[in-house]
């Protein structure tokens, strides 16, 4: 049985016709199902629990890179396979796993092809896309062996399944890309140096593929994972290897 | 007929039109130290290592190592291969090739199967290549049959 669960940007009249037809492809393919749908405050977590109860074996995610990151980070744990498909702006994530975004999404879907995923670990939470500390000045620490650091602050950006952009600078109209592999966490370092009497400029960024690793400050520096934001003071990072079971394409970059 | 919704066709004419993202050929993660970016400890990597910044300790990595210019390192380096282009301080055990640019600066001894050192280079250090030291006893003989190649060759 498929349950699908529908972000809330969704409800937007814009979304009406394209949501319309992947829902007429579905009932074509026969695997239409119940319709649920994401509130501001909604725990995804204990509804899919409830549906798994009733004898959903199929979650769909519908929505976007947050949406997919909102709901799998809280419901990793849960025991059914996953799905995904992408709808509207902001997803490069359905690339990594090889989900054309839009109606061709359903095709992807019916063919049924699964892999085992793997999930990051922070301290006491998955993350599905990215783990992102905003810029302080912070030091990490790489599988207890080697650690790097600035001398000034350092933004750092723990990729899981989304893609890494950065420009080289403002001006540059460049947008250089790094699609994250499975089996490893990739980190990006990026330290700011002063750019001239006020201001700071970002470095070129530092890559390094990790399985574990600790950020550590000497003050409080905020971490944001999957749309969810803390003040920390060390972060301990870990891979889960193949987590969550889920629905992928054939042109994935895994 | 203009509000005809789009066919399949026009859909998978679209994605071939869609432009590929840029840059496809950076798919490859590697381990890179940036600028401004100094890292302490023992620094081993499965994958190619690039070191644009400082590294203290020491370098393990069973593929290739590139120290751009600009770069230090103050440690003992193994690797598959290298290409020098910054300052080392520290021994290096090289298992294939290393290749020193015009811009390198080494302090340290040196071991490698083949060595490359462009004009310009600067190196203080002991240079050994094992392949010369396990075949010594040999040498004498490959020496003079080398030397007689060349006398023939010179008549």
């Amino acid at each position: 049985m498929y349950v699908y669960i529908y972000d809330n940007f969704l409800r937007h009249k814009k979304y009406e016709s394209i949501v319309k037809s992947i829902e007429v492809r579905l009932t074509d393919y026969g695997i239409a199902g119940k319709i649920l749908r994401l509130n501001n405050y909604t725990d995804a977590k204990p509804m899919i629990d409830d549906e798994i109860r009733r004898g959903a074996k199929t979650v769909v995610i519908v929505g976007n890179d947050v949406t997919l990151g909102n709901v799998l980070s809280r419901s990793a744990t849960c025991d059914c396979v996953f799905a995904f498909l992408p709808v509207g702006t902001d997803n490069t994530i359905a690339d990594v796993l090889g989900i054309p975004v839009g109606i061709e999404a359903c095709d992807v879907l019916s063919r049924r092809r699964k892999e085992r995923l793997d999930v990051g670990w922070m301290n006491n939470r998955y993350f599905i896309s990215q783990l992102h500390v905003l810029p302080a000045k912070v030091e990490v620490i790489y599988d207890e062996r080697f650690k790097a650091y600035a001398n000034d602050k350092m933004e750092v950006v723990v990729c899981n399944l989304q893609p890494f952009y950065w420009q080289k600078d403002k001006k540059s109209q460049e947008r250089l890309v790094v699609h994250p592999q499975d089996g490893k966490l990739e980190a990006f370092l990026r330290p700011l140096t002063k750019a001239s009497w006020w201001g700071y400029k970002y470095e070129s960024p530092s890559i390094f593929p990790f399985e574990e690793m600790e950020i550590v400050g000497k003050e409080p520096f905020t971490v944001e994972a999957d749309g969810k934001i803390s003040k920390e003071i060390k972060v301990k990072i870990k891979l889960a290897h193949g987590k969550i079971e889920m629905i992928v394409g054939r042109n994935r970059r895994f | 007929m203009i509000f005809q919704k789009s066919s399949p066709k026009q859909y998978e004419e679209e994605q071939i039109l869609a432009p590929v993202s840029p840059n496809t050929s950076q798919d490859n993660v590697e381990t890179i130290v940036g600028p401004s970016v100094n890292v302490e400890g023992d620094f081993a990597s499965e994958g190619n290592i690039i070191v644009k910044g400082s590294v203290a300790g020491s370098v393990h990595t069973s593929r290739h190592l590139v120290v751009e210019m600009g770069a230090r390192i103050m440690a003992n380096v193994r690797a598959g291969s290298a290409q020098i282009a910054g300052e080392v301080r520290g021994n290096m055990k090289i298992k294939e090739s290393l290749e020193l640019q015009s811009t390198a600066r080494v302090l340290g001894d040196i071991e490698a199967k083949t060595l490359v050192i462009e004009a310009g280079a600067l190196l203080l250090g002991k240079v050994t290549m094992p392949g010369l030291e396990e075949n010594k006893p040999k040498t004498t003989r490959g020496f003079s049959k080398k030397s007689e190649e060349i006398a023939v060759m010179a008549e």
